[in-house]
């Protein structure tokens, strides 16, 4: 291929040589610092490097998909016969919540947040995230989070062992696992209705939102500060663009969850009345500020992958992403409608004419960037070159699908149309079209895509087609029958059903499409473990790609780039590759210092640990479990000895000299 | 339990904009689709490719917002009947004709409610309902009972967590709130005069009244599936319930029956019964007396259950048991013991009453008539405060009785 013809020049330092010249400092406590550490490892749990840490996000969302995955296996495997009773009620609902939860919390945002740290830095030409000892943080936190949430599991599984029994001391801790809803509508997440699974859930929430808070600050200052010269904020990549409004969205739509789970744990553990009717307080408030944080939860999800998206067709199309700025500025008018449309999830609870008028209206209009961008998309396909790779093919998935899960969308608009719908399949069908037919068809086409960018392997062989089809065909199989189970009349969240409504047939379709679903999932990650262990090299451009990320080695070195870019224009390497002589990407001279490495460090660790005890033993405490009030403040003191440390420490860092061949 | 197939006005509003919907967007679909569709195999590589490559344009701003107008133009489509539907779905139509003075031919109604249309008061429990009928002074559970063609008027509260009334038929859902009080209304086939319309009929008389008279009794008189559709803790799944769409005439004479209630067995009065039972429980014998007793005191049903008539029936933290013989379904909808023609199988009504006191647990886990703190049949006790669940036997007599309350 042409591409090979350019010259643009590859790092070429062998990085096996650096560990042997270069040792660890003392940071300013005195104490060594883990840098260069010979245990692989430490050198894992200390690192700042965003490369390692997206990996990391990336392997344990793929862990969490698989969770969630056999929660939603199971749901559907009770829901194939009627009145099935292979699980009990309350397991039920302790499934359906870990699902939704799991999904959108454990798998899909850390998958995002796997793809904002290992590609951001990559895509401006940064040689790190702003903070990097906050991104360890956030992934640290973010793992505590999810072990605090999931605690209730494990505690379940002892006691059906018959290793824990809820009395004596421990007579508090009935209810283990969260069975709430992951929207945990107040008052069913009272004391009075449910049990020590709900204060996981809230103490697991809380900390999941410290994580994805310090990540999105860190990212907004990186991609507004980092940028190397000449990345003009309408020359970003447009999954940075995303990555940018996701991030805004993330840090205005968590304060409202943070205050409404705030409340919540006060009505729990210190008897207030928020959301207690008998006080005086609104079960309806919990609604409103759950929402406010819920939808943009939406857009939060699916912006990222429509990123993706717009970085995939473009490469595999030969052209330039049709209408740039108006997809990047649809993306931004999404993310602001986004905080206007929370109501329409609740059409139901009585809102009155006005207010039902204007969030049906306000949620038609988000109707418009979005489709938007599907225009957009079919206009980049159009007089392109279509070239059918495995992320391609993924991607015209993704815009299909996804522009059949709007099409439902607008029929939830209307609201007295919604009246139906509302808490029916035909809602779970809608969102499942967004999340598996968009968002998850996108994060396989961006797996497809930088995988060989990560690891530096390509793909062996076509398994890429199977996964395609029977993903494809599984998801269609699960959740087509489910608009019309929905209008049949079949309510959501419900354990089993009564045989002779006309739902048994849709139903056993719905789960046998589940089953296919499952074996498209098992087989990509087939696929993954045989790129990385059998993949032939990438090579720096595998795809003849157009972003700047393509330009450094593949995997890109610890410092990325061996001097900083100078980019002349948008798609800066297609520019470089193809464009004029003027549009080369240049670099900047090295006057001697080689690069800035930052260095690593416990402290984001030790302070993120300190979560777990802070979590559990508030959780535990407001089940009347005696010393787990000690528990919390032991935890809450190792946070803040971390971070005062961390304070103490120093930044520290050293250079590299990447020598160049 | 179909959208589809709708048998009111509200339902039918709802499902004609949803059906606009539908078609608007599968208009969008079959344009985007096809055009995606083109592109793709138009454009698309092929073997030894050699054309030059693809102009690099950014795009064309005309065709955008050419594209955004169009958006926009196809949503005020929708937006304009959407608005119409939330204004006639939301308030309760002012129709002289769903009067209850109108209609209501039975006693006692008030003079100032002969200018309402019927009100029911919905009440949410964990995991059943209570209808309240104020202007009529009576109260049903689980199995409504509304006349066919008149607007009734809902109003939704709960006593505990967030629950949904969703008669998919009838109306779509309207959520109940503790704290607070939604209402919706809900009608069972047309009206007079949108029959007509719909008929493209005019004009008055008997002999039309007689074509709507029997509209109502072929197409509207049913027995109406509904269902809890708020996720509302451990048996969501099992929080049902049932509306019989009947004639006034029907409706009067099943107002009357709540109103009167039942007398206990061997056609004795309650006092009379009672002035036995105090004094010699004995001497009441064969099943159903067997079962009253049990109902009255070992089964401690009467803290929690109404039975209009006794006297001392009058706990109202469960569902009101006046006619629960008369109904077709019990547990909140899920235990049915009715043909398709909606007609009681006693034998399948008997094993029902005997399944749901058996295994209250097992039917409907979390509920209240298991454990209620001490207070459940699954918590019974013996005078030496061991545990002492019904025997089979209590439990035969006392579905018995159960089955006589019609």
């Amino acid at each position: 291929m042409s591409h090979t013809e350019t010259e643009i020049p590859t790092p070429k330092t062998n990085p096996t040589q650096e560990p042997e010249v270069l040792k660890a400092e003392r940071s300013n406590l005195g104490m060594l610092r883990p840098d260069h550490n010979k245990s692989v490892i430490i050198d894992w749990l200390t690192t700042v490097d965003h490369k390692k840490i997206g990996i990391m996000y990336g392997a344990i969302a793929l862990f969490f998909l698989l969770v969630g995955g056999l929660e939603a296996l199971i749901i559907r495997t009770q829901l194939a016969v009627p009145e099935n009773d292979l699980i009990s009620a309350q397991r039920y609902n302790q499934l359906f919540t870990m699902h939704g939860t799991t999904m959108i919390f454990l798998a899909v945002m850390p998958l995002n947040a796997a793809f904002f740290n290992f590609l951001v830095p990559l895509q401006i030409g940064a040689r790190d995230v702003a903070f990097p000892r906050i991104n360890s943080l956030s992934l640290w936190t973010f793992v505590a989070g999810a072990i605090v949430i999931n605690f209730g599991w494990l505690l379940q599984a002892l006691e059906v062992m018959g290793l824990f029994e809820a009395k004596g001391a421990t007579a508090g801790m009935t209810d283990l696992v969260p069975a709430g809803g992951w929207f945990g509508y107040a008052p069913l997440t009272s004391t009075d209705f449910s049990g020590a699974g709900t204060d996981f859930w809230i103490m697991g929430l809380q900390i999941l939102g410290i994580a994805s808070l310090s990540a999105s600050m860190n990212f907004i200052v990186t991609i507004i500060n980092m940028r190397a010269p000449g990345m003009k904020m309408m020359r970003l990549p447009v999954f940075t663009w995303m990555t940018l409004v996701t991030s805004l969205l993330i840090v205005f739509a968590f304060p409202a969850i943070t205050v409404a789970l705030g409340q919540l744990m006060f009505d729990r553990v210190w008897n207030t009345n928020f959301f207690n009717v008998a006080g005086g307080g609104q079960p309806i408030l919990w609604q409103h500020l759950f929402w406010i944080f819920g939808h943009p939860e939406v857009y939060i999800l699916v912006l990222p992958a429509m990123g993706m998206i717009s970085e995939v067709l473009p490469t595999f199309s030969k052209k330039p992403l049709f209408g740039y700025s108006i997809v990047v500025f649809s993306g931004a008018v999404i993310g602001f409608l986004g905080f206007a449309v929370w109501s329409h999830h609740m059409f139901t609870t009585g809102l009155g004419k006005v207010a039902t008028a204007a969030f049906s209206l306000l949620t038609m209009a988000i109707a418009v960037p979005t489709g938007v961008k599907i225009f957009n998309w079919v206009g980049t396909l159009w007089g392109g070159r279509v070239r059918f790779s495995a992320p391609m093919i993924f991607a015209l998935g993704f815009v299909w699908m996804f522009m059949m899960g709007g099409f439902s969308g607008i029929m939830h608009a209307a609201a007295p149309a919604d009246a139906q719908q509302q808490d029916s399949y035909f809602v779970i069908a809608h969102f499942h079209y967004v999340i598996m037919g968009g968002i998850f068809l996108a994060l396989v086409s961006g797996i497809y895509y930088w995988m060989p960018k990560v690891f530096g392997k390509m793909w062996v062989g076509n398994l890429s087609t199977w996964v395609a089809v029977l993903v494809v065909v599984g998801l269609n199989v699960t959740f087509f029958p489910m608009h019309f189970l929905g209008l049949l009349g079949m309510p959501r969240r419900t354990h089993t059903y009564l045989e002779g409504f006309g739902w048994e047939t849709y139903n056993m379709v719905c789960t046998i499409g589940a089953y296919v679903l499952a074996v498209g999932i098992l087989l990509l990650l087939v696929d993954m473990v045989r790129c990385i262990r059998k993949g032939t090299p990438a090579g720096n451009d595998p795809w003849n790609a157009r972003t700047l990320e393509w330009s450094t080695t593949s995997p890109p070195q610890a410092y990325n780039f061996a001097k900083t870019p100078v980019i002349p224009a948008r798609d800066a390497l297609w520019e470089h590759k193809y464009g004029p002589e003027n549009r080369r990407i240049t670099y900047e001279e090295d006057h001697g210092h080689g690069v800035h490495m930052p260095s690593q460090s416990w402290m984001p660790l030790i302070a993120s640990i300190g979560f777990i005890p802070l979590g559990l033993g508030m959780s535990m405490m407001q089940a009347g479990v005696p010393f787990m009030g000690y528990v919390a403040i032991f935890g809450l003191v190792v946070v803040c000895v971390g971070l005062a440390l961390w304070a103490l420490e120093g930044p520290g860092g050293y250079h590299l000299h990447p020598e160049e061949g | 339990m179909t959208t589809f197939v709708t048998k009111g006005p509200v339902a039918e509003a709802q499902y004609d904009l949803f059906m606009l919907t539908v078609w608007v967007t599968f208009g969008i679909f079959l344009l985007v689709g096809s055009v995606y569709i083109v592109a793709i195999i138009k454009f698309r590589e092929r073997p030894n490719d050699d054309r030059p490559m693809p102009s690099q344009g950014h795009g064309n701003p005309l065709v955008e917002i050419g594209l955004i107008g169009a958006s926009i133009l196809l949503l005020v489509v929708i937006a304009v009947p959407t608005l119409k539907a939330i204004w006639f779905t939301h308030d309760t139509p002012d129709d002289p004709e769903s009067y209850l003075g109108t209609w209501y031919s039975g006693e006692g109604l008030a003079e100032e409610e002969a200018e309402n249309p019927l009100i029911v008061k919905v009440i949410g429990y964990q995991w059943w309902w209570a209808f309240e009928y104020p202007q009529l002074g009576i109260t049903t559970a689980n199995e409504m009972v509304i006349p066919a063609g008149k607007v009734v008027h809902l109003e939704l509260r709960s006593v505990d967590v967030i629950h949904s009334f969703w008669l998919p038929r009838i109306a779509g859902k309207v959520d109940l709130i503790p704290g607070r009080t939604n209402s919706m209304w809900i009608q069972a086939g047309d009206n007079f005069a949108r029959w007509k319309e719909k008929q493209a009929l005019q004009g008055e008389g008997p002999e039309l009244r007689e074509q709507y008279a029997t509209y109502l009794e072929e197409e509207i008189h049913d027995y109406y599936y509904g269902q809890c559709a708020e996720f509302c803790g451990e048996s969501h799944a099992r929080m049902l319930f049932r509306a019989t769409v009947v004639g006034d005439d029907a409706f009067a004479a099943w107002v009357a029956s709540e109103k009167e209630g039942h007398r206990p067995p061997d056609n004795k009065t309650w006092e009379e019964w009672y002035a036995v039972y105090d004094k010699n429980p004995d001497a009441l014998t064969g099943d159903l007396n067997e079962g009253l007793k049990i109902f009255m005191d070992r089964g401690k049903c009467a803290t929690c259950h109404v039975v209009k008539g006794n006297p001392r029936a009058l706990g109202v933290a469960g569902p009101n048991l006046t006619n629960v013989g008369s109904r077709l379904s019990i547990a909140a909808g899920w235990l049915n013991h009715h043909t398709e023609e909606a007609v009681i199988d006693p034998e399948q009504q008997y094993e029902n009453f005997y399944k749901w006191i058996d295994q209250t647990n097992v039917v409907k886990p979390g509920n209240l008539m298991w454990k209620a703190n001490g207070g459940g049949i699954g918590e019974l006790t013996d005078e030496n405060g061991d545990l002492a669940l019904l025997t089979d036997d209590e439990i035969h007599k006392l579905s018995l009785y159960l089955q006589s309350l019609q």
